[in-house]
């Protein structure tokens, strides 16, 4: 993945063709933070760093946003509120509506055998519907295939907040070298035996053999995103949690 | 038309119900009349019965006196019109009367609209009403999306259903010449209908999902 970063962006600016990449074949994707108004102007809607993918032709604005605003496809870590006759209600940020999460969701789920989930317990989902009109929905299961490809209560472990920025940089494929973030590498290389599991909302979950480990691993995770540590930093804070075990 | 200024509250008795039949805006209770709407009492007088022909081989019993017809009219403003000048007929949907309305708000079961005209007439004040999802196609019912059929801001032709409950009337689409007659794009423009589901924005060129009627 080629990405490249060129400038910061403020809304409203006005860009020039030579910030945006171009293809022989494939059409521009504009990502977040971008909106195009006909017939060929291009402006960013958030103030930002403007990346470019050259291997995809995509364009988007990276910035740190406080909200999560739902969109179709995200994989979310989601908070059982309550249940009901035919959905679970389950917050995915505070102080935003609630998401549907349909009973008959999970894998293999049917009328006389789905999951019974107490209000405060977790789920790993993927959101179905997301639009500016109605409020959110889940699933827990692949619509198409009917598998749940990972999806599904999370039991055990426990769950800490990150910025939606780490969140993002922990899902990337290889979050070590383009995300920069070594600590969990460096707990693993350690011996630590954990998992974890990453909403796009800004949310943690980690499980592993001892209380103490598990918030070892969730502290330094957050301690990385809110100094802002870089990788040389990172393995220090590592070392310095695990003199402790 | 006796006309009568006196403002009756819901629940106020109006009489005894063998005195007067009662008309729009007025119920019966053990045997009373009673106004159910907030509004001016209105008496109209019936047609003056003839009297019995004439015959001198027959006795035919009188006609029972036919009663005046008590009713609340629901413009107050109704009721103090000129003599002579009765104010527009009030329409209210009934069953199987063409409505236009438009989307006030989606759910994923239902669509929220307000009614603003009842076949001809446009409404002085809305009517809430409620698209179901089960009634906004006749055909594969169950794999209806709301969010694919309307969106808020549309005008949708309907048909009323049912008088529903006290909150809203319930309405369908279930047919060709029923829908969304008229959208506005998410860029903000005026949209063109292309198919039975489909309206394009032609600025973006953007196509948008609804449940398109028929336009004739």
């Amino acid at each position: 993945m080629a990405v490249s970063m060129e400038r910061f962006v403020l809304p409203g600016e006005s860009l020039d063709a030579e910030y945006l990449p171009s293809h022989p074949t494939l059409p521009l994707k504009l990502g977040p933070g971008l909106r195009h108004i006909p017939p060929n102007t291009i402006t960013p809607t958030v103030a930002g760093q403007l990346c470019s993918d050259k291997r995809k032709n995509a364009v988007w604005v990276e910035f740190n946003g406080g909200r999560y605003i739902p969109t179709v496809g995200d994989l979310v870590i989601a908070t059982i509120n309550r249940p009901s006759p035919e959905f679970y209600y389950a917050s995915l940020s505070d102080y935003a509506p609630q998401a549907t999460l349909p009973n008959l969701s999970f894998e293999g789920a049917s009328r006389k055998t789905r999951p019974q989930l107490q209000p405060g317990a977790l789920v790993y989902a993927r959101v179905s519907l997301a639009n500016k009109h109605m409020d959110p929905e889940l699933e827990c299961v692949s619509s198409s295939t009917g598998k749940s490809d990972g999806l599904g209560p999370l039991n055990g472990g426990m769950l800490f907040t990150i910025s939606l920025g780490m969140a993002r940089r922990l899902m990337l494929p290889r979050p070590a070298e383009q995300g920069r973030v070594v600590v969990l590498d460096e707990f693993g290389a350690a011996g630590v035996s954990f998992e974890i599991a990453v909403g796009r909302n800004g949310k943690l979950w980690v499980d592993s053999t001892s209380l103490k480990t598990t918030l070892a691993i969730g502290k330094a995770i957050q301690e990385t995103d809110l100094k802002g540590l870089n990788p040389e930093e990172q393995k220090k804070l590592a070392r310095k949690s695990m003199k402790d075990f | 038309m006796a006309q009568s200024m006196s403002i009756a509250v819901p629940g106020q008795l109006l009489g005894p119900a063998n005195e007067s039949l009662p008309g729009p805006g007025t119920h019966i209770h053990d045997s009373n009349l009673y106004a159910s709407i907030l509004g001016p009492i209105t008496k109209t007088n019936p047609p003056k019965p003839l009297g019995p022909p004439k015959r001198l081989t027959k006795i035919i019993p009188a006609a029972p006196t036919p009663l005046s017809t008590v009713s609340i009219e629901r413009n107050i403003a109704a009721g103090h019109a000129k003599d002579g000048s009765k104010a527009k007929a009030e329409i209210l949907p009934e069953v199987n009367s063409t409505v236009l309305c438009r989307v006030t708000r989606i759910q994923p079961r239902q669509a929220s609209v307000a009614i603003l005209v009842v076949g001809e007439t446009v409404l002085d004040g809305e009517w809430q009403g409620l698209i179901r999802v089960q009634d906004v196609r006749a055909t594969e019912k169950d794999k209806v999306k709301i969010f694919e059929s309307f969106r808020p801001g549309d005008i949708v032709r309907a048909v009323v259903i049912s008088l529903g409950d006290q909150s809203n009337y319930y309405l369908s689409t279930a047919s060709n010449i029923l829908g969304v007659i008229m959208a506005t794009s998410e860029a903000g423009n005026a949209m063109y209908p292309v198919s039975w589901k489909e309206y394009k924005d032609p600025e973006t060129g953007a196509s948008e999902s609804r449940k398109v009627a028929k336009p004739f």
